[in-house]
């Protein structure tokens, strides 16, 4: 019996202690795995990985704007055995297709940023580098979709649905924003934090930031320039970067946090389009493939670029045309990825390579059109950037004879053989960005309609490409009440193009 | 808190009573004039009472002005008997669920039926074993109304989801509680049960039953009791013993027409089947070997193989053997049991083993009886891996990626390079051999249970009982999934990528504590009104570790340790941890034994909200009336033998999770690089005015039973409504968060159960006894949030599971095409259908209603039982379907016979709004494109309708006469044939699978919510049949 009250005593008291530390008892709601309070520096590596994903592919191989945007700008294909393209090359622009693209840019790299952007003057750097990328990504939703949510976006649950904004204005902003973004920096308080290595693209080198929001606000006035009545607007713009001072970019534009040969830790442009971690050619690398079109386009200019932007076969060069049906007639396993021109070693140079979000060539392209006579936004000779930029192209591939090539006297190959100087700028662009930056090749495409006689697939069904994309499913069913009426994928341009 | 206090103060005056005692002796016999153990007698009145012995003799001290003595068992029919002298003998038969029945309640509180006032159901050792099953949920399927169980896959340690009245809760937990032996326990925990072990379940439907439990209750509970010994039962040694095996019941309905190929054309390397129509011809499959290689190219008919991939499947087989000994002296009792489950899968090398241990045993000491329950398990899971190849697929892919006319069978010797099994030599360019897959792929599981209660019963005062309950449910294990590399030979397999190995190691601890006590009064006020009062205190613990570490393109072959891994090893590790402290009371006041009022509330403090705001109080009350016994017309009736109404009704709260009050960081993928690292602010934006969701249920119940209990009727109508329903909405993914988690408005469930028992037939040794039990359920979505008429629970761009205002819960939505006047509209330029903007309203994923019929036929030793039941009102996404439509297997795609035709019953617009009949404007691509591109794309096609008759269970056994059995020295000896799954009815569009399945991967998680009910399953294997023997011997 005395046992037994002992034992009772015993539960009893066990008990009696809980209840009686019951409040440190019950506390213990603190998550043992995941911080509520971390500093700008793990923030702002995230945020860039994720721009990198979304111009390449995600870490899971998703794809993102590159293919869309080389598909549609006819450089790549799809060889035998692969079923991989087919919504691209039927132009199914539906709520579904590249939905990514709109999906994965406001709660991924700009959620980050804005993180940034709300901190306090000691991280005014990180601040400033939040807000240019914020404008790099908006300036692409506004190429892409038009009008899109924007001054009341990212506000997570405090405007769970917001509004859409007018595209032009949106644009505009971006511009008063990269100056805000210029200015912060160069009004920085003496205490201040300043980014090193966590900045996977400068480093921390503030300069570098200043050129770099100079030339997105070059691509952002570029843009503009077939537009009509807006040359007040751009010669005002170009007039306050001049004065500004910092100048443009004078390097490619890449975001490498650390890239190497790991799961999870390649260039994700590489790991979709190159090889595993392991060393394996991926399937996709398999899959993808150069068009004839642009294959006979090179090989016609002569340009010794086609052996950097794509793999030579053994047989030599052989592009598919895209929305091919039949791979083995005449020919059976003609096709097959080891005959076809693969992805080449210009544009998949390692696993460690960084991702290219703006290069120089583009930059100097963007400034021959700016300087052309008809427009005059910069005082510069055009022809001498329009070389600057076939020369900085051949310089990313890893390509030699630059001024050769520029120097034969064929159209839009020549800058004075070419009859058409915009043309020969777009054109050389398109070959400048293929399998690196293409959708501003699309966009130029929707603005000029260059390159010209630019070829749809094969039961294509559509005569031309589209210009824009579908807002996705998930703004139709959560975000109703203001996504706009889903304008004509083939017609309602983006107001620039208009 | 105040109601606390005053109850307490009123159970202290109550007992000041003393009373003097006198002794009655006797005996508890059953019908067949056997002594009955265990039969509890209670002297009315008061908590005075004993258990019958082995022999059921009895002997109880009577205090003064005592004068009914109650006699009660589980499954036989109680007796008050009024006491008359010293000696009182009684006989006990078995009844059908009737008013006199006890039930085991919260906290393993036992209450004579008629006094609950709520709708319970049990469910015997016998009932739940009928089939021999491996797990008890399996046992339960078509038993119970209002219960849907839901068998969610085939494996080797299948998993199951048991609701009862549908779903509350929108994101929260639907799964039932479960109380095993008084403590609050855990599906994984109930699954581990060996479920000979069990001796009754009863099951609490809704949240009026469960209440005492606080946030536990919302979703009623599974109370189960395991068997014990009883006081002075001589020692009973017996086996329990079965084979079952197991068979593949249906394969997918596919196309058999055309094989192998590509927009037409034949093609020997392809996994689709766009070929041409099979011509019987001998055809070249695989690869063309080059000279001098051992193999010549393979030739086949081109003709499709009968059963090519249901021979992939083999039987599979189960055999259990449990040892049990259960006896008893005066004092103590026990019962002790090993179990032994050896399980083959049906897919080759898939395997199960499983050992249990249980020892439950008690001991009485004057007024206190000490009693442990302990159980111990241990298994071993060994099935093929999950991602297979350099697609990562599962197994199943694999098989269904075969097209007709290969022999998929013969393909079994992948280790020999001379053969056409071989990797290199494999005719299929895509998918590998999946004979290949099961040697090349193992996940290994191994886990370990250890569930201990430890009670103290203690009866201090005549009136006055006092019970502890200390429980340690613990489990842990270790896994390791591995995959072997895999090169490919470039010009025999061309289109192959090499598979890259690796090695995972998984790790997990689960432990919960629960502590109870409870002190419980009986009292009768005066003659006519009784008391009985239960107050009590529980607290719970429960902390969770996992970890796994994963090792990439291991450096030495077939070595799977993570110390082989190249690069660095991927490692996670998830940690939790949550307490709650709860304080209860409950009394009921009977007025002349045909009148009870029921009243309990609960005050509970949990961590897992913030510590100034972490307490909610959970009243329920309700009502019993026992009209036969209070209306003196309807007493003694011939007719109607019992009727009894109940109502209650009941507010609480669910619990949320640990952690989930604060928005968090965490390590982004990839990093660190070097040494930066990142982390990511969560996509899941926090209300910051979250609060509990709110749960009341109001319950009106019925029972009757007629012709002296030989047709009884039970009948249930409930109500729920859950308001601040607290979920995670969807908000614009602009809004830089892709879910918010938030309360939004209410949803409202209503339901009816009925169940009907009737023994149909009783004359000369011959019984056929009928229980049919139909649930009826619905549970709508009221409102959800302002400007927010949906939310997704699961979704792609394409389709979803959503709560949606107005509709049923859950519902599934997909994109479907763009009508006019139920005519499908097409593009005109390409004869395509054109589809509607985003997903639309498909369907509610429950069953509207079940309707389950178990029927037995006895005749001396000899009895035959089936259970069978249909469900049906509901729709699911067959998503193996889906994705298996660009392979050129569906029924579909030959529908037009691969050729270009027009959409029958389709029109096009020419200008706004007028729209011409399309006669000649043909679907481009009908030889494949428009299949796989066009028509896969809309997802509509895939929502069939998830109706499905059942047949669980048919079995046949016979009993041995005993003093037949007696002659062999034995006390029992019984054997049956079983089947389980005997015969399944689907509607003719449902061409995939079952139903009930969900895509699981074999560790036991699954890959979408819980709550996302109604995404059929494709990566299991396809469903099955099984039938065996059991055996069952006592000594």
């Amino acid at each position: 019996m005395k046992n037994i009250i002992k034992y009772t005593t015993v539960l009893l008291l066990t008990g009696v202690l809980l209840f009686t530390s019951c409040k440190e008892y019950l506390d213990v709601n603190t998550d043992p795995n995941n911080p509520t309070e971390v500093s700008p520096d793990l923030i702002l590596p995230v945020a860039q990985k994720y721009t990198a994903n979304i111009m390449n592919a995600s870490d899971a191989g998703g794809r993102r704007l590159a293919a869309l945007s080389n598909l549609m700008m006819y450089n790549w294909s799809q060889s035998d055995g692969f079923s991989w393209y087919n919504d691209e090359f039927n132009y199914l622009v539906t709520t579904n297709f590249y939905s990514a693209l709109f999906d994965r840019v406001y709660p991924y790299a700009l959620k980050q940023y804005t993180e940034l952007e709300n901190l306090e003057a000691e991280y005014d750097y990180y601040k400033a580098i939040g807000m240019i990328m914020k404008a790099y990504h908006f300036q692409i939703l506004v190429d892409l979709y038009g009008d899109i949510p924007y001054s009341e976006a990212l506000q997570r649950a405090t405007i769970p649905t917001p509004k859409y904004d007018d595209a032009q204005t949106i644009y505009e902003d971006l511009i008063v924003k990269l100056t805000a973004a210029i200015d912060l920096i160069n009004n920085v308080p003496e205490l201040h934090k300043t980014p090193d290595t966590d900045d996977a693209i400068f480093g921390g080198d503030m300069m570098k930031w200043k050129q770099f929001a100079n030339s997105i606000k070059l691509r952002i006035l570029t843009r503009q320039m077939s537009m009509s009545g807006r040359s007040a607007y751009l010669t005002a713009e170009f007039a306050a970067i001049a004065t500004e001072g910092s100048g443009f970019i004078d390097a490619d534009v890449a975001i490498n946090p650390g890239y190497l040969k790991e799961k999870n830790k390649q260039n994700p442009f590489w790991n979709l389009y190159g090889k595993d971690e392991g060393g394996t050619l991926t399937l996709t690398s398999k899959a993808t493939c150069a068009t004839q079109w642009v294959l006979d386009y090179l090989t016609n200019s002569n340009d010794p670029r086609i052996d950097f932007i794509y793999e030579k076969p053994a047989d030599g060069h052989l592009g598919v045309p895209q929305g091919l049906k039949d791979y083995d007639t005449p020919i059976p396993d003609v096709y097959m990825p080891d005959k076809v021109s693969n992805l080449g070693p210009g544009v998949l140079k390692g696993p460690s390579q960084g991702a290219v979000i703006y290069t120089l060539a583009e930059c100097k392209f963007n400034q021959a059109e700016a300087a052309l006579p008809g427009n005059g936004y910069l005082a510069a000779n055009p022809k001498s950037l329009y070389e600057e930029g076939i020369e900085a192209s051949f310089a990313y591939l890893g390509a030699t004879g630059a001024s050769t090539y520029y120097g034969q006297s064929m159209n839009n190959v020549g800058y004075d053989a070419s009859a058409n100087k915009l043309e020969a700028i777009i054109t050389q662009k398109w070959i400048a960005m293929n399998s690196i930056t293409a959708e501003q090749s699309w966009f130029d495409y929707s603005r000029t309609g260059f390159p010209s006689n630019l070829p749809v697939p094969m039961f294509a069904p559509t005569t031309d490409r589209p210009v824009r994309l579908f807002y996705p499913s998930s703004e139709i069913s959560a975000n109703g009440g203001n996504v706009p009426t889903q304008p004509d994928a083939f017609t309602a341009k983006i107001f620039w193009a208009n | 808190m105040k109601k606390l206090m005053l109850l307490l103060a009123f159970f202290s005056i109550v007992g000041m009573q003393v009373y003097a005692q006198k002794t009655v002796t006797g005996t508890v016999i059953d019908d067949s004039g056997e002594g009955v153990p265990g039969v509890s007698v209670l002297v009315k009145g008061t908590t005075v009472g004993t258990m019958t012995l082995g022999d059921g003799t009895y002997s109880v001290e009577v205090p003064d002005g005592s004068n009914t003595l109650v006699f009660s068992y589980i499954g036989m029919e109680t007796q008050e008997v009024a006491i008359s002298g010293n000696v009182m003998n009684v006989t006990l038969s078995a009844s059908s669920e009737d008013i006199d029945e006890v039930v085991v309640t919260a906290y393993g509180i036992v209450r004579e039926k008629r006094e609950t006032t709520y709708q319970t159901e049990k469910v015997s050792s016998e009932e739940l074993m009928t089939s021999a099953p491996t797990r008890a949920a399996a046992g339960l399927v078509g038993k119970v109304a209002g219960m849907q169980v839901n068998l969610q896959d085939n494996g080797v340690k299948p998993n199951a989801q048991i609701l009862l009245r549908g779903l509350r809760s929108v994101s929260g937990n639907n799964e039932a509680l479960v109380v095993i032996d008084g403590s609050i326990s855990s599906m994984s925990a109930y699954n581990d049960l060996n479920p000979n072990d069990i001796e009754s379940q009863n099951i609490l439907k809704g949240a009026n039953a469960a209440a005492l439990y606080g946030s536990n209750a919302a979703n009623g509970a599974l109370i189960v009791v395991t068997k014990k010994g009883t006081l002075s039962e001589k020692l009973t040694v017996g086996l329990n013993s079965s084979v079952t095996f197991e068979k593949v019941a249906y394969m997918p309905d596919f196309q058999d027409q055309y094989g192998t190929g590509w927009a037409g054309a034949y093609d020997n390397v392809e996994n689709t089947n766009w070929g041409p129509r099979f011509d019987g011809t001998l055809r070249q499959i695989g690869p063309t070997f080059p000279a001098g290689h051992a193999l010549t190219t393979q030739m086949v008919p081109y003709a499709p193989v009968k059963d090519n991939l249901k021979d992939f499947f083999q039987t599979g087989n189960t055999i259990i053997n449990d040892i049990y000994l259960k006896g008893g002296n005066e004092t103590s009792t026990y019962y002790l049991s090993v179990g032994d489950q050896r399980t083959k899968g049906i897919v080759l090398d898939d395997s199960y083993r499983r050992n249990t241990i249980r020892v439950n045993a008690s001991k009485t000491i004057d007024k206190v009886v000490l009693s442990s329950n302990i159980s111990f398990l241990n298994d071993k899971v060994d099935v093929v891996g999950d991602n297979i190849g350099d697609q990562d697929r599962p197994l199943y892919w694999f098989v269904l990626n075969t097209s007709a006319n290969i022999p998929l069978s013969t393909y079994k010797d992948w280790e020999n390079p001379k053969s056409y099994a071989y990797a290199d030599n494999y005719y299929n360019a895509y998918y590998q051999n999946p004979y290949w897959a099961i040697g090349t792929n193992r996940n290994i599981d191994y886990s370990n249970r250890f569930n201990g209660t430890f009670n103290v019963k203690y009866d201090v005062f005549d009136w006055l009982v006092f019970n502890t309950n200390f429980n340690v449910n613990n489990s842990w294990g270790t896994g390791k999934d591995w995959r072997a590399s895999q090169a490919y030979d470039a010009t025999l397999q061309p289109s192959h990528s090499y598979v890259s190995s690796k090695v995972e190691d998984f790790e997990f601890q689960d432990s919960r504590y629960n502590l109870n006590a409870i002190f419980s009064s009986n009292n009768n006020l005066t003659d006519m009104i009784s008391l009985k009062v239960n107050l009590g205190a529980a607290t719970d613990s429960r902390k969770y570790r996992e970890s796994t570490i994963t090792a990439n393109n291991l450096s030495i072959e077939g070595f799977y340790d993570v110390s082989n891994g190249t690069g660095s090893p991927v490692i996670n590790v998830n940690q939790s941890q949550r307490r709650g402290i709860g304080v209860f009371g409950d009394m009921t006041l009977g007025y002349g034994n045909f009148i009870f009022l029921y009243a309990s509330g609960r005050q509970d403090w949990t961590s897992t909200l913030p510590v100034d705001n972490n307490s909610y109080f959970y009243p329920s009350v309700g009502l019993s009336f026992v009209a036969t016994d209070a209306i003196s017309a309807l007493k003694n009736n011939s007719i109607l033998s019992d009727a009894r109404f109940t109502v209650s009704n009941s507010t609480v709260y669910s619990s949320f999770r640990p952690y989930l009050t604060n928005e968090s960081y965490s390590q982004a993928g990839g990093f660190p690089y070097g040494d930066v690292n990142g982390f990511d602010l969560s996509r899941t934006a926090i209300d910051p005015n979250i609060k509990k969701e709110k749960l009341n249920t109001t319950e009106i119940g019925m029972n009757l039973s007629f012709l002296k209990d030989r047709i009884s009727l039970a009948t249930s109508y409930y109500m729920t409504k859950t308001t601040d329903l607290i979920t995670y909405t969807t908000p614009s993914t602009t809004s830089g968060a892709t879910r918010v988690l938030t309360n939004i408005g209410e949803l409202q469930g209503k339901g009816v159960e009925l169940t009907l028992g009737a023994t149909v037939l009783d004359m000369k040794g011959f019984k056929w006894q009928l229980n049919a039990n139909y649930t009826s359920n619905s549970s709508k979505i009221i409102s959800i949030k302002d400007d927010l008429d949906e939310i997704s629970i699961w979704s792609t761009d394409s389709w979803g599971v959503y709560a949606v205002k107005g509709e049923e819960f859950p519902q599934i939505k997909a994109n479907t095409y763009k009508m006019h006047d139920g005519k499908f509209i097409i593009n005109p330029s390409t004869g395509y259908p054109i589809q509607e903007e985003g997903v639309h309203n498909m369907g509610r994923t429950t069953p509207k209603y079940i309707a389950a019929l178990t029927s037995i036929f006895t005749y001396k030793g000899f009895s035959l039982s089936a259970t069978g039941d249909y469900r049906t009102g509901h729709v699911y996404y067959e998503q193996g379907s889906d994705v298996m439509e660009f392979t050129g297997r569906s029924v579909a795609s030959v529908s037009a016979n691969r050729q270009d035709f027009v959409i029958p019953n389709s029109v096009y617009e020419t200008s706004p709004g007028v729209f011409v009949e399309n006669t000649n404007i043909q679907v481009q691509g009908g030889d494949m494109n428009y299949w796989k591109d066009i028509y896969n794309q809309v997802k509509s096609n895939y929502i069939k309708d998830a109706s499905a008759l059942k047949i669980r269970e048919l079995t046949f056994s016979y009993e041995l006469p005993k003093k037949f059995v007696k002659k062999a020295k034995l006390e029992k000896l019984k054997i049956g044939f079983v089947t389980r799954n005997l015969k399944t009815w689907l509607p003719a569009d449902n061409r995939f699978s079952d139903p009930e399945f969900k895509n699981q991967v074999s560790r036991g998680g699954s890959t979408t919510p819980a709550n996302a009910i109604g995404i059929g399953g494709y990566m299991q294997s396809p469903p099955t049949w099984s039938y065996g023997f059991n055996l069952n011997i006592e000594f």
